[in-house]
């Protein structure tokens, strides 16, 4: 474990260039303020939750069959295989989503309704045990997802064929471990509803990387901008449907919505849906938990997006050039040129427009919508110490 | 492809339409079959004659010679009581060198096999055919992007062998005619299974092709070469969304856990695969725990699944997971020993793969005992030039296949013990001769 982290140590000094996956974040660091005043509020609510649920991720690493392979590490780094990056992320827990920690927060702010036994849940915190593998399962889906898409696609044109196949391989197998077991601790639950929900967030986020534009490392792309822009709202699904997609293609603020929704906000409305479930609430309160994990899930992908377009480097699909483009669609021909390779496009040239436009104030506005929504939500609760932390949170974002 | 029947004015077509079976489908699906058996093309006098049971002869023309003995004996299928197709399992194809090399292999015991030859494919058709297309309609309510529609369907085209959900539907079957006897039909939840262990094999099989580098499967290119990683990464997770959503569709706690226990076997499996041991004796039982894992795993739960749904008692469901078991461990047994004797036409797949892969298996871990020098060649996972070619001519020489060889027929006998256990009906037989044809396989 010290070796392992002497190592992620070693490649946190060094700045990689990030590809433009969504989830992942450059490791540097954040305005001081603000960082200090985020976590600080997380802080707070983890005490209001009883554990620190960031280390949940640290499971996948303590494992013992995984361990023995983390030998090879070394030699990833070396090659700058995407998975190291993911997993650097994780140690070092840069500005990422704890989702787990938002179940929670939700689940104690609802309460139990129904009769439980004493055995079921925790006095202290008055949160079900069952609740608490939810928090474990989202984390464990989230992180196996963020495996699978480190992946880096192999061409004729590729070097060390053999090495970043070995770092494919691992990257593979970590994120099928941590998917199996999050299937088989949602399976221990034995609640029929809750695991087809959980499901087909799975499954939501396995669409996700096929939504829209991709280039050779399928990275996304935006869609040419429609000359006429519509408000497409996507639609709550509270059930098991796929999501349709008709008419957001091309709309930028709706395929921006609809991609975020299929990539982590479905997730977390659907594990605050099915925890809510598992408390046995009325059939409305878990389609409040719904709406609120994926409102809050939107407006922090929206506020993390603009902190990151001032980096070197930033997803080409996030909010504020996607609102760019909405108000300006010439700057398009810049960012088609990803769609063969990453390294032809002008991130500088991206963001002297973007920060010139009114982008940075359309995704203000995108996220104070997402977050005005959450809170509504909010309020159909009775305060409690949960719900201001919850209110804190979306108001730190 | 060769029109076997004379319909028409052929009696086999009235006697078959009170089975029940569409004889145009049946041709072509028979055809299938024979193929994948290995039975195609030559039908000689000896094939099934003698075993059939009142019999209806049908006048001899030349030209119809190939017709009429097929419909020969498919008159005798019909007329029996109990319905039975007639393809000896075990008369061999006449394909070269592999035929003849097989010869030797033959588990013929007398009074092993049943007294009517069945086919359990031929038996399952109805069910059979419809396996695929729900499986596609399943994935295509799914989603609605296309190209992910299209990477997750690629191996759902009916080519596969479709062992999986071939032996939960039998295992259901001869189940339900166990405990209910003739009241018994299929259960939907059945089938759903026997679908749902298709779809985590297949999920699987795309994800071992990614990381594999497999150039082919099925006789086809694999998912990698028309696709990329990524995208062929996350339609395996599509697919075990997928079929986790229809896991808890069906509504029953025990079937979940074992199925969901499924799917972490598989992945410790590959894990195994991955780490190696010192020792000889260790390595054999890791070998073992993880050919459990990533094969038998699958089909002994999917059996047992069937089984409780049928409303079975504990030690029913045993039965049937004890026979899913040791029909899974005989299957990837005889996998590992064709990867050394067949060819790539009939597999689909170029053979010392598992060598190449740095695989050692049933085969090599016998030679060991005989030729110490593969020790070393398998820590190394025979890395070193030359090192596949050697090894793959040590097995050769020495004992390793015959003894693979054995060790499967004792699972198989084993398998054959247990499906004797239950009440017998057509079903039951098959189970046996599924167990005999893992056995015997070519492909």
């Amino acid at each position: 474990m010290k070796s392992l982290c002497k190592l992620f140590a070693a490649c946190s000094k060094q700045t990689f260039r990030t590809s433009t996956l969504y989830t992942n974040t450059k490791i540097r660091m954040y305005k001081m303020d603000r960082r200090l005043e985020f976590s600080s509020v997380i802080k707070e609510a983890e005490k209001v939750v009883g554990y620190p649920v960031s280390f949940l991720n640290l499971r996948v690493i303590l494992n013992d069959e995984i361990a023995n392979i983390l030998s090879y590490t070394k030699k990833l780094i070396e090659m700058k295989h995407p998975l190291v990056q993911t997993l650097s992320n994780l140690v070092f827990q840069n500005e990422q989503k704890t989702f787990g920690l938002i179940v929670l927060l939700m689940s104690k702010v609802a309460g139990l309704s129904g009769n439980f036994r004493e055995s079921e849940y925790d006095r202290g915190t008055d949160i079900l045990h069952s609740q608490r593998v939810i928090a474990e399962v989202i984390e464990m889906i989230k992180t196996g997802h963020l495996m699978h898409t480190s992946l880096s696609n192999i061409d004729a044109s590729t070097k060390n064929v053999l090495d970043i196949n070995f770092g494919n391989k691992l990257a593979l197998l970590y994120g099928d471990y941590l998917l199996a077991i999050s299937s088989s601790e949602l399976a221990r639950l034995k609640n029929h509803q809750v695991q087809q929900i959980i499901s087909s967030a799975l499954r939501d986020l396995a669409e996700s990387q096929f939504f829209g534009l991709r280039d050779p490392q399928n990275n996304p792309i935006p869609s040419k901008p429609l000359p006429e822009q519509k408000d497409v709202k996507i639609p709550n699904e509270f059930g098991v449907e796929p999501l349709k997609f008709e008419d957001v293609l091309g709309n930028m603020k709706a395929e921006w919505t609809l991609r975020n929704i299929l990539c982590s906000g479905s997730l977390l409305a659907k594990c605050c849906q099915g925890s809510l479930i598992l408390a046995d609430h009325e059939f409305f309160v878990p389609k409040l938990a719904y709406i609120f994990g994926r409102n809050l899930a939107l407006a922090w992908q929206a506020s993390l997006e603009k902190v990151q377009i001032k980096e070197e480097t930033f997803s080409l699909v996030s909010a504020p050039v996607m609102l760019h483009l909405q108000h300006d669609p010439s700057l398009y021909t810049e960012i088609e040129k990803g769609l063969s390779d990453q390294k032809k496009v002008n991130y500088d040239l991206i963001r002297k427009v973007v920060m010139s436009g009114p982008g940075l104030d359309k995704t203000d506005q995108l996220k104070k919508e997402f977050s005005d929504t959450a809170l509504n939500v909010l309020n159909n609760f009775s305060d409690s110490g949960s719900k201001t932390v919850l209110i804190n949170i979306i108001k730190a974002l | 492809m060769r029109r076997v029947f004379a319909l028409g004015e052929n009696p086999v077509t009235t006697v078959l339409a009170m089975a029940s079976i569409g004889s145009g489908r049946l041709c072509a699906r028979v055809q299938e079959k024979l193929c994948q058996w290995g039975q195609y093309t030559r039908r000689e006098a000896y094939s099934c004659v003698r075993t059939k049971i009142g019999s209806q002869t049908a006048p001899r023309v030349p030209q119809e010679r190939q017709n009429e003995k097929h419909s020969q004996s498919l008159a005798a299928t019909a007329a029996s009581t109990v319905s039975a197709g007639c393809w000896h399992p075990c008369s061999r194809p006449e394909i070269a060198g592999t035929a003849r090399s097989f010869s030797t292999m033959r588990t013929q015991q007398p009074g092993s096999l049943p007294e009517y030859q069945i086919d359990p494919y031929h038996l399952l058709e109805d069910d059979l055919k419809d396996v695929y297309i729900y499986i596609r309609d399943a994935l295509r309510r799914g989603t609605y992007q296309d190209d992910l529609y299209e990477i997750a369907t690629y191996y759902f085209d009916g080519h596969g062998k479709a062992i999986r959900p071939m032996v939960a539907i039998l295992m259901a079957r001869a189940i339900n005619y166990h405990i209910y006897k003739e009241k018994s039909g299929l259960l939907s939840s059945q089938r759903e299974v026997a679908m749902i262990s298709e779809m985590i094999h297949t999920a699987s099989l795309v994800h071992d092709d990614v990381i594999d580098q497999s150039d082919f499967r099925r006789g086809k290119p694999s998912v990698n070469v028309m696709w990329n990683h990524k995208k062929v990464t996350m339609a395996g997770d599509f697919i075990l969304a997928v079929a986790s959503i229809m896991i808890a569709r069906l509504r029953n706690n025990d079937v979940t856990l074992v199925l969901s226990q499924v799917v972490t076997d598989l992945v410790q499996g590959e894990f195994m695969q991955l780490g190696s041991k010192e020792t000889e004796n260790e390595r054999f039982a890791h070998y073992l725990t993880k050919t459990y894992r990533k094969t038998a795993s699958l089909i002994a739960n999917s059996v047992k699944s069937v089984t409780m749904l049928a409303g079975a008692d504990e030690q029913l469901a045993d039965v049937s997971y004890q026979y899913g078991r040791n029909l899974g461990l005989a299957f990837q047994l005889v996998d590992d020993l064709l990867d050394f004797v067949s060819s790539s036409a009939a597999m689909g797949k170029p053979t010392a793969a598992d060598l190449k892969l740095g695989l050692a298996t049933a085969p090599v871990l016998f030679a060991c005992e005989k030729y110490p020098e593969l020790n070393p060649m398998i820590m190394r996972r025979f890395q070193e030039p030359g090192d596949v070619e050697r090894a793959f001519d040590l097995v050769h020489k020495s004992r390793g296949l015959e003894q693979t060889q054995y060790l499967a027929k004792q699972h198989c006998q084993e398998a054959v013990r247990l499906a004797n256990l239950l009440e017998e009906s057509p079903y039951q037989k098959g189970l046996i001769v599924a167990a005999d044809y893992v056995l015997n396989r070519m492909k």
